[in-house]
């Protein structure tokens, strides 16, 4: 056996097995019956389970040599040096963002319409909808008339992310922005009130907009 | 001939290298890259942000690899995910390649607030209060006047 054989790297030059199929051919027995065999030796059958080592005085050689050589170390070591030179599989992930979709449910927000006026007309479906009870609204009469919130809350760390109170919303006021970054240090700043949620809704509604735009054809 | 040569011994990789730390200012400039952002690349310089954010790509890297934001020196370590606008952050999450100033469709409200970044865990941090009046108020008896 060459030594090249034994140091080699590559998969392809095996030190022993090299086609990897033990093949056993049919033969015929003693009184001309022909004996089962197994493995079948049909054409496009691989025989993928283990095999008995050959116990030829070559392949034992070959088998002693690489054992003595400690070549699958050198190999190994040889994959691992390969890797550092690879380009990682992973995201940097501050500066490097994953792909995300429109429909994405992230931090809830509040829209107004073009103008300014807030959207929300208080008719509480979302508060009837949501499987987690996390929203709470009490609604006035404004001085105008108009029937609106005084009180819009949402307990964050109740909500379950499902989406249904977007979807029951029927003036598309109260949405599941894009932002999935609102991680806080404490459990009382998760506790949002409408504020809160209109001042999301304002410094997120350019990507709200976009996102709404994107899927109108699917709603 | 010569070029396949270069390709078998991976000199093409050296000029890569070598191209990326002339881009990202020189040696010191790329050793600073490298301990701000953990990774040198090299790419295509798209947009800025009105924070000064830059953001860059380059399709030879693979997808979710070939954008990225390079926070605002002024930021130095303190960088954040959320410091990204929401104007960038479809850029960004590949969710649209139009940059925000192609895209016709992004609106421009006045009422409109400036991106803020997550503010947790410091003074201009969100803290809960009732918007509306109590329902029950506690009783205050009157001190007793002793004429």
């Amino acid at each position: 056996m060459s030594l090249a054989k034994v140091f080699s790297v590559s998969a392809r030059v095996r030190p022993y097995g090299s086609t990897g199929m033990l093949v056993r051919y049919a033969s015929a027995g003693q009184e001309g019956k022909v004996s089962k065999v197994y493995p079948p030796t049909s054409p496009g059958y691989k025989y993928v389970n283990a095999e008995d080592p050959d116990m030829s005085m070559r392949e034992m050689t070959n088998r002693a040599a690489t054992t003595l050589f400690w070549t699958e170390l050198a190999r190994g070591f040889a994959v691992t040096l390969a890797h550092i030179f690879k380009e990682p599989a992973t995201i940097n992930y501050p500066f490097e963002k994953g792909p995300l979709s429109p429909r994405f449910r992230g931090e809830h927000a509040l829209r107004r319409y073009p103008s300014g006026e807030e959207r929300c007309i208080a008719c509480k479906l979302c508060e009837a909808i949501c499987p987690a009870q996390a929203i709470t609204i009490e609604a006035e009469e404004r001085r105008d008339g108009s029937r609106r919130t005084t009180r819009y809350d949402i307990d964050m760390t109740k909500c379950i992310y499902c989406g249904f109170c977007q979807e029951a919303c029927p003036v598309d006021a109260i949405v599941e922005g894009p932002n999935f970054e609102f991680s806080t240090e404490t459990h009382e700043e998760l506790l949002y009130n409408k504020e809160k949620l209109l001042s999301n809704g304002d410094k997120w509604e350019s990507e709200i907009a976009s996102n709404i735009r994107a899927d109108h054809l699917y709603r | 001939m010569s070029n396949s040569i270069i390709k078998i011994l991976a000199l093409d990789k050296v000029a890569t290298v070598l191209s990326m730390i002339r881009q990202n200012g020189g040696v010191f400039g790329s050793l600073y890259k490298l301990y701000r952002q953990e990774e040198l690349k090299d790419g295509k310089l798209v947009g800025e942000d009105s924070f000064g954010n830059k953001y860059y790509e380059n399709p030879r890297y693979f997808y979710s690899r070939n954008r990225w934001v390079e926070y605002s020196d002024k930021f130095n370590m303190n960088y954040d995910a959320s410091q990204v606008p929401a104007e960038w952050y479809g850029w960004l999450h590949y969710k649209t390649d139009l940059l925000p100033h192609q895209d016709p469709g992004r609106p421009k409200y006045k009422w409109m607030a400036e991106h803020t970044e997550n503010l947790s865990g410091t003074t201009g941090q969100y803290v809960p209060y009732s918007t509306t009046r109590p329902k029950v108020e506690a009783w205050m008896p009157k001190p007793k006047t002793s004429v």
